[in-house]
C-alpha cells in the first residue's frame, strides 16, 4: 500500500511507543523508528513516477468545510528531495546519540519522532491550510527538545526563537485566511494547482506577499530576521541542532518553493529588490561568520549565508534557480548536519567550541579530519561533491536574472572558502595542543554517521542527474501558463 | 428541559440538607447524579412540564446545547470540590448545594426568552457565586473577593435593571419574542445598558477591573467555575439576546464589539505578561479569550452561532484544566506564584504534561480546540470585514504566546527536588479534558456538527 500520509503516521506511532518506553529501550525504537520510515520513504520513492502523475499516494479529507480547508497529503516532486533530507538527518541524529555517554531521556527519542512526523506532513502538505498546520506542529517538539537538553542559555534562546517563529506562523496564518477566503468561490482549494492557475487580484498580492515572505524568512532564516539564530545555534543540543540546522532551516525555503508562484505580479515588481536583500545577508553572513571566534557561531553564519543564497535562486522564479534551490537545500542540509555534528564531536572531547583553544587535531585523529574536510569542502561548493551542482545552478539563474546581482551571489563561493577554512586550519593543523592530546578515537556509532554523510556527498556530487531533475518537473506544475499566452 | 430545572432545585435542597444530617460522604455522589440526571433530561429531550413558562423559557436549539456544556463543566468539577473537604472546610454540603443553584441559574440565563427570567438567571448564578467566592471564609483574601465581587455584581444588576426598564418601556413587554419595528433612540440606550452589564459580567476590558482581584482570592476551584460557567452563562445569555433582538439591534453594534475587542485584546494582554500570580495570569488570560470570543460575535447570526459555541468548548476546557493544576499546585507549595511552577515536569510529570497541553490550546497552538476556535472567529472577522482587527488578533496572540509559555518554561527548566503525586482518579478526569481538547482539534467535523 502506497500512502503518503504513512510518513506521519508511522514516526507518530512509534513515538508514542518510545514516550512510554523506559530509558534502555528508547534509542534503539527511535532508530527503528527513523530506519522504517526512511524506508518506506524509499519505497514510496521508487513506486514515483514523475511522468504519469505529478501528485501521487495522495490522502485528502474534507477537514475544515467552512474555511474550505481540506487535509490533504500527498507525494510530489518538489517534496522528494526535503523528505529524502528529513529522513537521513533524523536518523543521523538518533545516530549521533547512540554514542556511549551521550544517550538521552525516553522523552527526547520521543519527541524527536514527533519531529520527523511534523516535518514529513510539512513537506508532503498538498495545500496552505495543511501547510499550515504542520508548520507550526513540526516547531512544538523541537521547542521542548531545546528546552530539556542544551546549554546554560538555552531558554531564554529558544525562547526567542519560539516567539520569532510564532509571530512568523501567526502572520501566515492571517494571511492564509485571508488567502483562502478571497479565492473564487467555486474553487474548492484542495491542493496547489488550484492556486497556481488561479491567481488572486492583484491588490490583495502586496500584503499577503509580504506577510508570507516575513513568515519565511523568519523561519529559515535570512537576513535581516535572523537575530534568533546564532544564539539558539550555540546554546541547543548538538543533536537537534542537526535537525534544526539540516531541516528545520529549509523549511522557510521550502516555503518560498511553494508560495511565491502564488503570487507573480507582485513578485515581479519586487524581485530585484528581493534578492538584493538576500544577497546582502549572504555576504553579511559570510563576513561575520569569518570574525567569529566560536566553532559554532561560524557554522550558524556560513547556514545564514547560504541560506540567503538558496532563498536568491528560487527568487529568480526561473526554472534553474528552483532546481538549484531544492538541491541545494539537501546538499547543505546534509552538510550542516555533517558541520554540527563535527563541532557536537569537538566539544564532546575537548569541552570547548572556541577556534583558538584546540588545534592540532588532524594529528591525533587524522580520520575525524578527513571527514571534516570532505564536509567541508562541501559546503564550500567545491566541484563534485553534491554542494557544487545546486549553488552552481542557482549563481547561474542570478546571474541570467542581472549580471552585477550573479556576480555578488558568486562571491559566497569565495567568501565560504576564506571562513571555512581558517576554521579548519586552526583547529585541525598545527602542534596539538594539551586539550587535543587525549582526543579519543571516533567510536563507532559515530563513525557511521560520517561514513554516510560523505558517501552521501560524494555520490551525490558525482550523479546529481535525476536528483536535479525534479525540480523541473515542481517547476512546470507551479509555473502554470496559461496556453492562450 | 424543565425537568432539568426541577432536579437541580430538589437536589440542591437535597444536598444542603445532607450537610446539615452529617451525610457528608453522601454529597458529592448524590450531586454527581443529579447533574447526570439533569443532563440526561436535557439530552433525551424530556418535556415534562414543558407548557409552564413556555413563553419564557426556551427548551429548544442553541439553549439546550449550551444548558449541556454548563451542566458538563459542572460535572467535571463537582469531584474536584471533594478536595476542599480535605482542607478542614467543613461545609461541603452548603457549598456544593449553592454550586448546584449557580448552574441552574447559568441554564437560565441560557434558556431564558424573558428578560424577567434572564434577570433571575443572573441572580441566582451571582448570589450563589458570591457566596463561593467567599467560601474560605478563614482567609483575608477571599472575603475581600466575595465583597468585591459582591459591590461590582449589584452594580451589574442594577445596570442590567435599567437597561431592561428602558426596553420595557419602548416595548411594553419583556418578551424577546415580541419585538417588532425597528430600534429607536431609546431602545440603542436600552442595549448599551444590557450589553454593558453582560460585559461587567464577563469581564471585558474596560470592565474587566475586578476580574484579578476576585480570581485571585477565591479559592481556586471556585475560580475555575467563575471562569468557565459564569462566562458560557453569560455569553449564552447575550448570544440570545442578538438573536431574538436582529431587528431593533443597534446598527453600530459591530462596532462597538470591535472597540470593545480592540481594548480587551490589548490590554489585556499588557497587563497579563507582567504577572507573576499564575492566577491572576490566568484571569488576564481569561480576559483576553472573552475578547477572542467577541469575534464571534461580529455580524452574529443564528447561522454563525456554533463558532462562539465552540470557541466557548475550547476555553472551558483548558481554562478548567488550568485552574485545577493550579489547584493542586497550590496545594503543595502554599502559594499560586510562578515560582512554585518551577520544576513541575520533573516533580509531578503528568500534571505539568496536562497544563502544558492546555496552555497550548490557549494559546492557540495547532490541532488543539483552541487553535481551531481561533481559526473560527478570525474567519468570522475576515468575512465580514474587520480585517484590521485580524492584525490585532495576531499581534496578542504573539504576546499569549509569550505568558503561557512563560509557565511552560518554568515547569521544564530545572528539576525539583522531591516529587508528589496527585490521585489517579483525578489525573484521570483531566487527562479526558485534555482528550476532547484535542479531539477536539483533530477532528473539528464531529463537534460542530453538533453545535449546528
Amino acid at each position: 500500500m502506497y500512502l503518503a500520509i504513512l510518513l506521519i503516521l508511522i514516526p507518530l506511532f512509534f513515538s508514542l511507543i518510545t514516550f512510554i518506553s523506559g530509558k534502555k529501550w528508547a534509542p534503539y525504537i527511535a532508530l527503528l523508528s527513523g530506519v522504517t520510515t526512511l524506508f518506506y520513504f524509499l519505497m514510496l520513492m521508487g513506486a514515483y513516477n514523475v511522468k504519469e502523475k505529478y501528485l501521487a499516494f495522495n490522502t485528502c479529507i474534507d477537514w475544515l468545510p467552512v474555511i474550505r480547508g481540506y487535509f490533504h497529503i500527498g507525494l510530489d516532486a518538489a517534496a522528494i528531495l526535503p523528505l529524502v533530507l528529513t529522513q537521513l538527518v533524523i536518523c543521523l541524529s538518533l545516530l549521533a546519540t547512540m554514542v556511549k555517554g551521550n544517550q538521552r531521556s525516553s522523552s527526547f527519542y520521543g519527541l524527536i519522532g514527533l519531529t520527523q512526523a511534523g516535518l514529513n506532513g510539512f513537506f508532503c502538505a498538498q495545500n496552505p491550510v495543511t501547510f499550515f498546520i504542520f508548520f507550526e506542529l513540526a516547531l512544538l517538539p523541537v521547542y521542548f527538545l531545546v528546552l530539556n537538553n542544551g546549554g546554560p542559555k538555552r531558554k531564554q534562546a529558544v525562547f526567542k526563537f519560539f516567539l520569532y517563529t510564532a509571530f512568523g506562523g501567526l502572520l501566515m496564518l492571517a494571511a492564509i485566511l485571508f488567502l483562502q477566503s478571497n479565492m473564487h468561490e467555486e474553487l474548492k482549494l484542495q491542493s496547489w494547482s488550484e492556486f497556481y492557475k488561479n491567481k488572486l487580484n492583484i491588490k490583495y498580492q502586496y500584503w499577503l506577499l509580504a506577510a508570507f515572505l516575513i513568515a519565511f524568512a523568519i523561519k529559515s532564516p535570512i537576513f535581516p530576521f535572523h537575530t534568533w539564530q546564532a544564539d539558539l545555534y550555540t546554546q541547543s543540543d548538538k543533536p537537534t541542532l542537526m535537525i534544526i540546522a539540516g531541516v528545520l532551516s529549509k523549511m522557510g525555503v521550502f516555503g518560498l518553493v511553494r508560495f511565491d508562484f502564488f503570487f507573480l505580479e507582485a513578485l515581479y515588481e519586487w524581485f530585484y529588490y528581493l534578492i538584493l536583500i538576500c544577497l546582502i545577508g549572504v555576504i553579511y553572513g559570510a563576513l561575520i561568520a569569518w570574525r567569529q571566534k566560536d566553532m559554532v557561531r561560524i557554522m550558524a553564519y556560513s547556514s545564514l549565508s547560504h541560506m540567503g543564497l538558496i532563498a536568491a535562486g528560487i527568487l529568480t522564479l526561473t526554472n534553474k534557480g528552483v532546481q538549484g534551490g531544492l538541491f541545494s537545500m539537501l546538499a547543505h542540509g546534509l552538510a550542516a548536519a555533517g558541520l554540527f555534528f563535527v563541532s557536537d564531536v569537538i566539544i564532546r572531547r575537548t569541552n570547548d567550541s572556541s577556534i583558538d583553544s584546540s588545534e592540532g587535531i588532524a594529528k591525533v585523529s587524522p580520520r575525524f579530519a578527513t571527514y571534516f574536510f570532505i564536509i567541508l569542502l562541501s559546503t564550500v561548493g567545491l566541484p563534485l561533491t553534491c554542494g557544487f551542482i545546486g549553488e552552481f545552478y542557482m549563481i547561474w539563474a542570478v546571474a541570467e536574472f542581472r549580471l552585477p546581482l550573479g556576480i555578488l551571489a558568486a562571491l559566497t563561493l569565495i567568501f565560504g572558502a576564506v571562513y571555512m577554512l581558517r576554521m579548519y586550519q586552526r583547529t585541525m593543523f598545527g602542534v596539538p595542543s594539551p586539550n587535543v592530546m587525549q582526543f579519543e578515537k571516533l567510536n563507532l556509532s559515530e563513525e557511521y554517521v560520517f561514513i554516510i554523510i560523505v558517501v552521501l556527498i560524494v555520490v551525490l556530487g558525482f550523479f546529481p542527474g535525476d536528483w536535479i531533475g525534479l525540480g523541473q518537473y515542481a517547476y512546470q506544475y507551479m509555473n502554470y501558463i496559461p496556453t492562450s499566452k | 428541559m424543565m425537568l432539568a430545572f426541577v432536579i437541580l432545585t430538589l437536589f440542591s435542597v437535597l444536598i444542603l440538607f445532607l450537610g446539615f444530617a452529617k451525610q457528608r460522604n453522601l454529597i458529592i455522589p448524590v450531586s454527581l447524579l443529579a447533574v447526570i440526571l439533569a443532563i440526561g433530561s436535557i439530552y433525551t429531550k424530556q418535556t415534562f412540564w414543558n407548557h409552564y413558562l413556555a413563553d419564557m423559557i426556551d427548551t429548544e436549539g442553541y439553549a439546550s446545547v449550551i444548558s449541556l456544556l454548563i451542566l458538563c463543566t459542572g460535572l467535571g468539577l463537582i469531584p474536584f470540590l471533594h478536595l476542599f473537604q480535605k482542607r478542614g472546610n467543613e461545609e461541603l454540603g452548603d457549598f456544593l448545594g449553592i454550586f448546584l443553584f449557580a448552574l441552574m441559574g447559568g441554564m437560565l440565563m441560557v434558556c431564558s426568552q424573558n428578560y424577567m427570567i434572564l434577570f433571575l438567571g443572573i441572580e441566582i448564578l451571582s448570589l450563589s457565586m458570591y457566596v463561593l467566592a467567599g467560601a474560605d471564609r478563614r482567609k483575608v483574601k477571599s472575603n475581600e473577593a466575595s465583597l468585591k465581587y459582591f459591590i461590582t455584581g449589584s452594580f451589574t444588576s442594577a445596570v442590567f435593571l435599567f437597561g431592561i426598564a428602558l426596553i420595557y418601556a419602548t416595548r411594553g413587554s419583556l418578551s424577546y419574542l415580541q419585538v417588532s419595528g425597528h430600534g429607536d433612540v431609546i431602545t440603542d440606550l436600552a442595549f448599551i445598558f444590557i450589553f454593558v452589564s453582560f460585559a461587567l459580567k464577563i469581564a471585558i476590558v474596560p470592565f474587566h477591573f475586578w476580574a484579578p482581584d476576585v480570581y485571585e482570592g477565591t479559592p481556586t476551584l471556585f475560580t475555575a467555575a467563575m471562569s468557565t460557567v459564569v462566562k458560557v452563562a453569560a455569553f449564552g445569555a447575550l448570544f440570545r439576546i442578538i438573536q431574538f433582538n436582529q431587528a431593533i439591534l443597534p446598527v453600530w453594534l459591530d462596532w462597538f464589539f470591535a472597540i470593545l475587542i480592540l481594548a480587551t485584546l490589548l490590554l489585556g494582554n499588557i497587563m497579563a505578561m507582567s504577572q507573576r500570580s499564575v492566577k491572576r495570569l490566568l484571569a488576564y488570560s481569561g480576559i483576553v479569550q472573552a475578547g477572542f470570543i467577541l469575534f464571534g460575535f461580529i455580524h452574529l447570526t443564528g447561522d454563525t452561532a456554533w463558532v462562539v459555541i465552540y470557541y466557548l468548548l475550547a476555553y472551558t476546557l483548558s481554562s478548567l484544566v488550568c485552574f485545577i493544576i493550579v489547584h493542586f499546585v497550590e496545594e503543595q507549595s502554599g502559594s499560586d506564584d510562578i515560582d512554585s511552577f518551577t520544576g513541575l515536569a520533573s516533580s509531578n510529570p503528568t500534571l505539568a504534561i496536562l497544563m502544558t497541553l492546555a496552555l497550548i490550546s490557549l494559546a492557540g497552538g495547532p490541532l488543539t480546540a483552541g487553535f481551531i476556535a481561533k481559526l473560527f472567529v478570525l474567519n468570522q472577522a475576515v468575512v465580514y470585514g474587520f480585517a484590521s482587527l485580524v492584525v490585532v488578533a495576531v499581534i496578542s496572540t504573539l504576546m499569549s504566546v509569550y505568558y503561557y509559555y512563560k509557565i511552560i518554561n518554568a515547569m521544564f527548566s530545572q528539576s525539583a527536588d522531591q516529587k508528589w503525586n496527585t490521585p489517579l482518579i483525578y489525573k484521570g478526569i483531566l487527562l479526558i479534558f485534555i482528550l476532547i481538547t484535542i479531539s477536539a482539534g483533530v477532528v473539528p467535523g464531529w463537534f460542530t456538527l453538533y453545535f449546528k
